[in-house]
């Protein structure tokens, strides 16, 4: 087995498992610091209430987030050691960085709010979840930073075959960055909204207790998702501009590609420069999702005096259309990565040089090990997310009130 | 500026090994069977602090990434099964702890149980392992690769693996017994004092094989450091075994965390300037400044954690002042 093609696989799997969760998690926490927040200027228990729910749906999901995240910062290194050899002066920085500013701070923050409540002051408590929001958004923001140098690298110069950096500045106003980060953000936040607005039509069609705390949700989730769906699109068409002038290899033929290939061949020698067939392929069905996803805007209406759940048919569809943010992400990921191919960093360091000069055997064994224990967790987390989602609001574990203490001689409460 | 960053990179390490040490002992403590502690109690105890602890981890390998980025390809692929254990186990316990109480059935919290358990293990003998790897040395090439994975299958690599599981489980204990409620702490005193005996022979086994290997006697530029960690380990225990049998859980918990943060800036300390030391070709060894970033990248992140660092560690004492002192029954719940 060849370990550039294992090291490549493993990538991609855990980066794609990584996504699924990831955008959720974005998602969830913007609409979740919204749902505080109310409760907090208002003093209505019902956003207690929602923000408990909702809140233990996210902290489940970012489990997955977290054990996912651990194992690609760990794969750098350990399958793509070439990476932090030639280029890691540079791409480096903006990875390093969002261990420190971001998920650091979140991760603190988040431990704090779960076991926070009834606890701290209300207003700390609040604090916190705008803190764990801004730190995921921050987290955002330099994995964008890092990928969008790999897309298209600026501002070093190459001295004794290794990459300095010379224009930090540079890296953050990259043409592949700004509206690949817009982007990101609106797909998690249309994956969020969404998530809540199926879960909500679940109840609602199930006429399970609760009907207005999930018709507030099913609301906040619809009206985000369609806000956001729309800024979705716009940064998706405005990326094709500057991404099809400085990759002109990704989106097929051309004079520039041909140009560019003949570049590379005088530079690096000969051989395959062009990313594989159907690199772009995932990309035109992301696209048709992206439109269909675009009817949100046609349930709005729906909304005035609850319509859209008398009709209950709407629900039924929002429902069915839970799966598409998911297969849109994955595809526009794909479209993404392998559409860069066979670059680790565009026209700087080829793929195969930056692999780990590690034996295949070891490397099949991370690939299938990984995959394994991945695969079965997050497939074991969205059952737990199925249950908890489903049984409702009544009572979650998160932010339960603590038991009055009655028994001196401690006589544990836990179940 | 390389040994500030170098010293960052030690700070983030050892604190990641003494607060995920202390995870990772109270996890493994759940093997045990019997009446009380539970093991929802057992992991209430973790509560707050267990998101803040593994953060550590993620911390110094961004600062490796970002400070040391030659030294983080050729440690991590060249010590890649102990490295593979580790992150297992990290993933195990992450998910583990966190999930384990989300199901509601006896027999499903018993099977995560078990993971964290495994979890616990992976991740203690893999970081004892790459403790011990970085020690003997590596055959690095003079490409500056690593050759193979064999080079890590030597006893005392397998000793150091136990050494750090068994200094991990009498730290859980002692954390336990300061932590859980008064009523619990004698019992887990007694618990942590038992344990501290078989802490003291794999430490012990773990320093005569060192002293006993070629590779670790080549690699080692400063023995007196190097002879000075297992003194002050064992010094550690004996002293957290006094404590604890005078019922001072929180001296007790001093210095099981000091022989947890101690292994890391004492290993760097033995074999600087180098820290990858070849086997095979001593002129390819790796030195701390020449495995740094460049300097324009290093004054970048510099003028970064300047600010930031003080930032990370006040709220992480914000969190330890929070939720301070023993649990009780009004304790949040959650895991």
């Amino acid at each position: 087995m060849d370990p550039l093609l294992l090291a490549r696989l493993q990538f991609a799997t855990t980066t794609s498992i990584h996504f699924l969760f990831v955008a959720v998690t974005l998602g969830l926490v913007t609409l979740l610091v919204g749902l505080q927040t109310a409760g907090y200027l208002t003093g209505k228990p019902a956003y207690e209430r929602l923000t408990r729910f909702w809140g233990q749906l996210y902290v489940i999901n970012y489990v997955l987030g977290i054990a996912t995240g651990i194992v690609m910062e760990f794969q750098f290194g350990l399958n793509w050691s070439g990476l932090s050899r030639y280029v890691g002066n540079v791409f480096g920085a903006p990875l390093a960085i969002e261990t420190l500013v971001a998920f650091f701070l979140e991760s603190t923050f988040l431990g704090m709010w779960i076991f926070g409540w009834h606890r701290l002051r209300r207003g700390v408590h609040l604090a916190l979840l705008w803190g764990v929001a801004v730190t995921a958004y921050a987290s955002a923001f330099w994995i964008m930073v890092a990928n969008a140098w790999l897309q298209n690298p600026v501002g070093y110069e190459v001295r004794d075959g290794v990459a300095h950096l010379t224009d930090f500045g540079a890296l953050l106003t990259n043409p592949t960055f700004g509206m690949a980060f817009g982007h990101v953000i609106s797909a998690s936040l249309v994956t969020g909204g969404l998530l809540m607005a199926a879960v909500s039509a679940w109840h609602l069609l199930r006429r399970t207790t609760d009907y207005a705390l999930f018709r507030t949700s099913l609301r906040l989730g619809l009206v985000t998702a369609a806000l956001a769906v729309t800024t979705l699109q716009g940064f998706g068409f405005a990326q094709f501009g500057p991404v099809g002038q400085l990759q002109p290899t990704k989106f097929g033929g051309g004079p520039d590609r041909d140009a560019l290939v003949a570049d590379w061949t005088a530079r690096f020698g000969p051989g395959d420069w062009e990313p594989p067939v159907l690199s772009d392929v995932g990309l035109g069905f992301m696209i048709l999702i992206g439109f269909t996803l675009g009817a949100v805007w046609l349930l709005l209406p729906l909304l005035w005096r609850d319509w859209i759940i008398r009709l209950k048919a709407p629900l039924w569809l929002i429902l069915l259309g839970l799966p598409l943010p998911f297969v849109a992400m994955l595809l526009g990921w794909i479209a993404r990565e392998v559409g860069r191919q066979p670059w680790a960093a565009y026209g700087l360091l080829p793929t195969a040089q930056a692999v780990s000069p590690v034996s295949p055997g070891l490397m099949l064994t991370s690939l299938i090990g990984f995959s394994l224990l991945l695969g079965a967790l997050a497939v074991t987390n969205w059952m737990l997310l199925a249950r908890h989602a489903a049984r409702g609001a009544h009572d979650p574990a998160l932010g339960r009130p603590p038991a009055p203490d009655t028994d001196a001689h401690h006589q544990p409460v836990f179940v | 500026m390389e040994l500030a960053w170098y010293a960052l990179l030690g700070l983030f390490f050892a604190t990641y090994l003494v607060l995920g040490g202390y995870d990772y002992g109270v996890g493994l403590l759940l093997a045990r069977r019997g009446p009380a502690p539970g093991s929802r109690t057992t992991l209430t105890a973790l509560g707050p602090f267990f998101l803040g602890n593994e953060v550590w981890l993620v911390a110094a390998v961004g600062i490796l990434f970002g400070a040391f980025p030659r030294l983080e390809g050729e440690l991590l692929a060249g010590l890649y099964p102990a490295v593979l254990a580790a992150l297992t186990g990290v993933v195990l316990v992450t998910a583990g702890v966190q999930l384990r109480s989300r199901p509601a059935a006896a027999t499903a919290r018993a099977r995560w149980d078990r993971l964290v358990v495994v979890g616990c293990v992976l991740a203690a003998l893999g970081w004892g392992a790459v403790l011990a790897g970085l020690l003997q040395g590596v055959p690095l090439g003079a490409d500056g690769h690593v050759v193979g994975a064999g080079h890590l299958a030597t006893p005392f690599v397998a000793a150091a693996g136990l050494a750090l599981l068994a200094l991990v489980a009498v730290h859980g204990a002692t954390f336990l017994t300061l932590r859980l409620p008064a009523a619990e702490a004698p019992a887990l005193a007694r618990l942590a004092t038992g344990l501290v005996p078989a802490a003291l022979v794999a430490v012990a086994s773990a320093t005569v094989l060192g002293l006993l290997s070629d590779r670790v006697r080549a690699a080692v530029a400063r023995p007196a450091v190097a002879v000075l960690l297992p003194l002050a380990l064992v010094a550690a225990l004996l002293t957290a075994r006094a404590a604890l049998r005078r019922g001072r859980a929180g001296t007790a918990f001093a210095a099981t965390a000091t022989a947890l943060a101690l292994p890391a800036p004492l290993i760097g300390a033995a074999l600087w300037p180098r820290i990858l030391v070849s086997t095979t070709d001593p002129a390819a060894s790796l030195t701390v400044a020449e495995a740094a970033a460049s300097r324009p990248t290093l004054a970048l992140l510099g003028w970064l954690a300047l600010p930031l660092v003080p930032a990370l560690l006040g709220f992480q004492a914000m969190c330890w002042w929070v939720f301070r002192g023993r649990i009780d029954g009004r304790a949040p719940v959650y895991w």
